[in-house]
């Protein structure tokens, strides 16, 4: 099954970098990805009706490891991973302790090295345990190989320090990946601040609490010349800010998660706790205004956040329930379902979410099928119908409020440096 | 076919229908009758457990759904949050699940979360009563609101019923729109608007920050308590301030119309929310809320556990 | 599967009611010294049957009409939790002080005897009666309980499996009694 030279046969291949949409095949040879009449001695694999593309890359994974490996492992992440047809995560950095040194990304690289299943692409911690109150070591952690810079789960609350970080990063050219919150907006908040908090009685998370801190950070962009990267975009204005500030040409993204383009505020009536995630679930409106950023260009990127948590951490009172889901094999089928099979986005458009437009964030060149470049493929059916069973996931995690959501798109098989590190149907080894 | 209530859980007036609402308030008619008995006790409950798990402080709710077990013959059992395994990080599921164990048929639930009681109800087989979640619900607390309303009006329908406070942070407040807008009552929320939300208008009900506004017309007028701590986390800016432009006091009682009724959940602030010669005024039926709460708290006993643990 | 057979029609059951009503109107005769007493109907069937006895024993009796009770004992049955459903509590009405009195109980049907008990215990609530009589339409025979009628219209013998249900005009729109089988997810008020 890891035979290193084969060819992918009577595929469409979907190469938003390189502007392909066409059937044809794709040869791989050694991990390189080789003209097919170049493979020698190759197996053909027939992927005729599948879509082929460049391996999808998640800018927003949260493995758990170290600290509560009770929820997932850099193993079994990563293997849920491949199974949702990413070849690369990159790893947020609020593990416990938070990946603030380089002794942490050194961990996180190795393990991944000798556990890992696909690429994990660490990201440093902006400020120092991400306290938000002392600038952590950038430029080491720069060395030590960080694509990027993020204090998920908290937002620098304090805009001065906030600027120099961000210059700060700039000068090494790192990206900032900013989970944008004003911390007192969003106090003892569990949920969107809308109609159904209002009628729940359940504290809400202003929209305004996101939108503040999206102006700050283009702001600031502007000030500083930084790359500053919105995480989890969920409110309608905060895409407006975007759109404007990428209309002026400011080096700034924003990422969406299937959650937020499925789902909305309504969802906590029942108290599920699997709807409790933050940034929350806004309303109807929150989400037009995202599929519509997605559609003409603003959100450049489809993020998981894949959160995992135990089931014990999550039956609970929902005020008392970490936020948070797992996303990571279930974002593809979702958003093909969502927005292809709906008709508001092309199948290459979305395919670019997943590869260009992350890409483009870390600055990564080769995120595409070229000749010459490392066979990262994800093959993937885009019609099979079925319901999501969380029992089949490999991920350690069963926090997901899509069981049994009904979807059209299925990965096929996951390529990883020319390897093969998932396929559908699975087959004993 | 003749309605018969079905239900094993109270959690919420949103959940119940007009017709149930009507069942309940019917049913306590007759349950408050047993209280002006010289015998005044049945034995609905006869050989039936109640927990009241109260992780929350309250007398008020507790001494009433305490009293309504004792006159239906339940025995019972009080769990309160001190006393519980709470504090010993034992999970609220698994501390109710171990009361449940005990072969307890009903369980009388206050909690500090919105859903709390929801979320066990999910999980346990035994009936859950809500006395209180969060800022989410209270329904027995409006009930007897509601009763006292119908008892002393005669009906619901057609009413203007006014409420003021911290309607954002008040479960008898969202209890009783829910129960009221059933019952085909107008419902006006009053207060600053920090304390108000304007959402509500979604709902069919009218939001309003000017106190004589929402007075005139009133027949009904339900003033919250409200909470001291507000006024620390920057709601409004002092209790003072409060009281004289959202406090029912002698000259705003003018607005009202005459036959209105004045009503509080109690515990009251006197001269903060409600000033004290309107309280204990001849428009007041803040002690027969009282004793109605014991006759609705009756009835939700006998007819969630008459519908059985099955 | 509501397999039915009508066992009495109105006319056997106007001729029932007369003679509890002789038997009443005979031993509560104003002139015996027992002439004050009061019937007390068991809601649902037992209430209509209690307006007619009532009707019916003034009219043999010279026009002295006993007092009139209506009693539901929804409080007092021994099978809450059990039922799937709860029909409504109707209003207990007692006109009268129940200390001492003379009552007679009315029911429809004498079945098990386990409304009866009910009954026996709500009426004692509410004080201390001199004495306490039972009038049912149906006697079927088979009480579960030590609780006999003591004025009974009607008696059948039919099978345990089997259950008999009245029909008052006042209620149903018909005078009829008929043995229907047993449907256990709509028991009504008064199963015996």
């Amino acid at each position: 099954m890891n035979s290193s030279n084969f060819i992918l046969k009577g595929g469409r291949v979907i190469d938003p970098a390189r502007g392909i949409d066409r059937v044809m095949d794709i040869g791989v040879a050694d991990g390189i990805i080789t003209a097919p009449e170049a493979v020698g001695n190759p197996e053909i694999i027939d992927v005729s009706g599948l879509v082929v593309t460049p391996g999808l890359i998640d800018l927003h994974v949260h493995l758990r490891q170290p600290g509560n490996t009770a929820a997932e492992t850099i193993a079994t992440g990563t293997m849920a991973a491949a199974a949702g047809g990413f070849t690369a995560i990159v790893a947020m950095p609020n593990t416990t302790p938070a990946a603030d040194t380089p002794g942490a990304i050194e961990y996180l690289r190795q393990t991944a090295a000798r556990q890992g299943v696909v690429r994990v692409l660490p990201c440093g911690c902006l400020t120092r345990n991400r306290a938000g109150k002392e600038m952590a070591g950038i430029g080491g952690l720069h060395s030590a190989g960080v694509v990027a810079l993020s204090d998920d789960g908290g937002c620098i609350q304090d805009h001065a320090l906030m600027r120099h970080v961000a210059e700060y990063a700039h000068s090494f050219g790192l990206p900032i990946l900013d989970h944008c919150e004003d911390a007192f907006l969003a106090a003892n908040g569990v949920m969107h601040e809308g109609e159904w908090s209002v009628l729940l009685g359940m504290n809400g998370i202003a929209s305004a609490s996101e939108e503040l801190m999206v102006a700050r950070d283009i702001i600031l962009s502007r000030l500083t010349g930084a790359r500053i990267h919105v995480q989890h975009v969920s409110a309608r204005e905060s895409v407006e800010l975007i759109r404007q500030a990428r209309r002026q040409g400011l080096p700034v993204t924003g990422e969406a998660t299937p959650h937020h383009i499925a789902l909305t505020d309504e969802c906590i009536k029942t108290y599920d706790t699997n709807y409790k995630m933050n940034p929350p679930l806004r309303s109807e409106a929150d989400r037009q205004a995202l599929i519509a950023g997605l559609a003409d260009g603003t959100i450049t990127v489809i993020a998981t956040d894949h959160a995992p948590h135990t089931a014990t951490a999550k039956l609970v009172e929902f005020d008392d329930a970490p936020f948070g889901i797992i996303g990571l094999e279930t974002a593809l089928p979702i958003t093909l379902t969502l927005l292809v099979h709906s008709g508001i986005l092309s199948l290459p458009d979305l395919i670019a979410k997943f590869t260009t437009g992350p890409a483009e964030v870390l600055g990564l060149d080769h995120c595409d099928l070229a000749e010459g470049h490392p066979a990262d493929i994800t093959v993937f059916d885009p019609d099979c119908a079925y319901e999501i069973d969380p029992s089949t996931f490999h991920s350690k995690a069963r926090n997901t409020p899509f069981g049994g959501m009904k979807v059209r798109g299925r990965v096929r098989r996951t390529i990883v440096g020319g390897r093969t590190v998932y396929r559908y149907p699975e087959q004993a080894s | 076919m003749e309605f018969r209530w079905h239900r094993k859980d109270l959690l919420s007036l949103y959940d119940l229908s007009r017709e149930e609402i009507e069942y309940i308030l019917d049913t306590a008619e007759e349950f408050k009758k047993v209280s002006e008995r010289n015998v005044k006790k049945v034995p609905a409950l006869r050989g039936k457990t109640v927990v009241n798990f109260f992780v929350e402080p309250s007398t008020r709710t507790r001494i009433s759904f305490e009293l309504a077990e004792q006159r239906l013959s339940a025995d019972i059992i009080n769990v309160a949050v001190d006393a519980s395994s709470l504090k010993k990080g034992e999970t609220l599921l698994d501390t109710v699940r171990n009361i449940e164990a005990r072969q307890v048929d009903l369980l009388v639930m206050r909690h500090r979360a919105t859903g709390a009681q929801n979320f066990i109800a999910q999980n346990v087989r035994c009936g859950v009563i809500n006395a209180g979640d969060g800022a989410h619900s209270h329904p027995t607390q409006a009930l007897l609101d509601i009763f006292t309303i119908r008892q002393r009006k005669g009906r619901v329908a057609g009413l203007n019923v006014t409420i003021v406070g911290d309607i954002l942070h008040s479960r008898v407040a969202r209890s009783n729109i829910w129960g009221l807008l059933k019952l085909g009552a107008r419902v006006t929320l009053a207060g600053p608007a920090t304390l108000v939300p304007r959402e509500f208008e979604k709902i069919g009900v009218r939001v309003c920050h000017n106190l004589r506004d929402a007075l005139r017309a009133a027949d009904v007028v339900n003033l919250l308590r409200i909470q001291h701590e507000r006024q620390t986390a920057g709601f409004f800016p002092s209790v003072n301030e409060y009281a004289r432009f959202f406090g029912l006091n002698q000259e705003t009682f003018q607005y009202l119309r005459p036959d209105a009724l004045v009503m509080h959940p109690g515990p009251i602030n006197r001269d903060v929310e409600l000033d004290s010669a309107v309280a204990d005024g001849p428009n007041s039926v803040i002690l027969e809320q009282v004793t109605n709460g014991l006759a609705v708290r009756m009835a939700v006993l006998f007819l969630v556990a008459g519908c059985g643990n099955k | 599967m509501t397999e039915q057979k009508q066992l009495f029609d109105a006319a056997a059951i106007a001729a029932a009611i007369a003679r509890m009503a002789d038997a009443i109107a005979a031993e509560f005769h104003p002139d015996s010294g027992n002439g004050e007493f009061a019937l007390i109907g068991i809601y649902k069937q037992g209430v209509p049957l209690a307006e007619r006895l009532l009707e019916a024993v003034a009219e043999r009796n010279g026009g002295c009409r006993p007092e009139l009770a209506k009693l539901d004992i929804s409080m007092y049955r021994d099978d809450v939790g059990l039922r799937s459903g709860l029909p409504l509590i109707r209003e207990t009405v007692i006109p009268f002080n129940m200390e001492n009195k003379r009552v007679i109980l009315v029911d429809d049907v004498l079945s098990s005897g386990r409304s009866i008990r009910a009954a026996l215990d709500a009426v004692t609530d509410y004080g201390r009666p001199a004495l306490i009589r039972l009038a049912v339409l149906v006697d079927r025979g088979m009480p579960e309980y030590p609780i006999r009628a003591d004025y009974v219209g009607l008696r059948v013998d039919v099978p345990a499996d089997r259950k008999i249900r009245v029909d008052f005009k006042e209620n149903d729109g018909i005078d009829a009694i008929r043995e229907v089988s047993w449907q256990r997810d709509a028991v009504p008020q008064n199963t015996d």
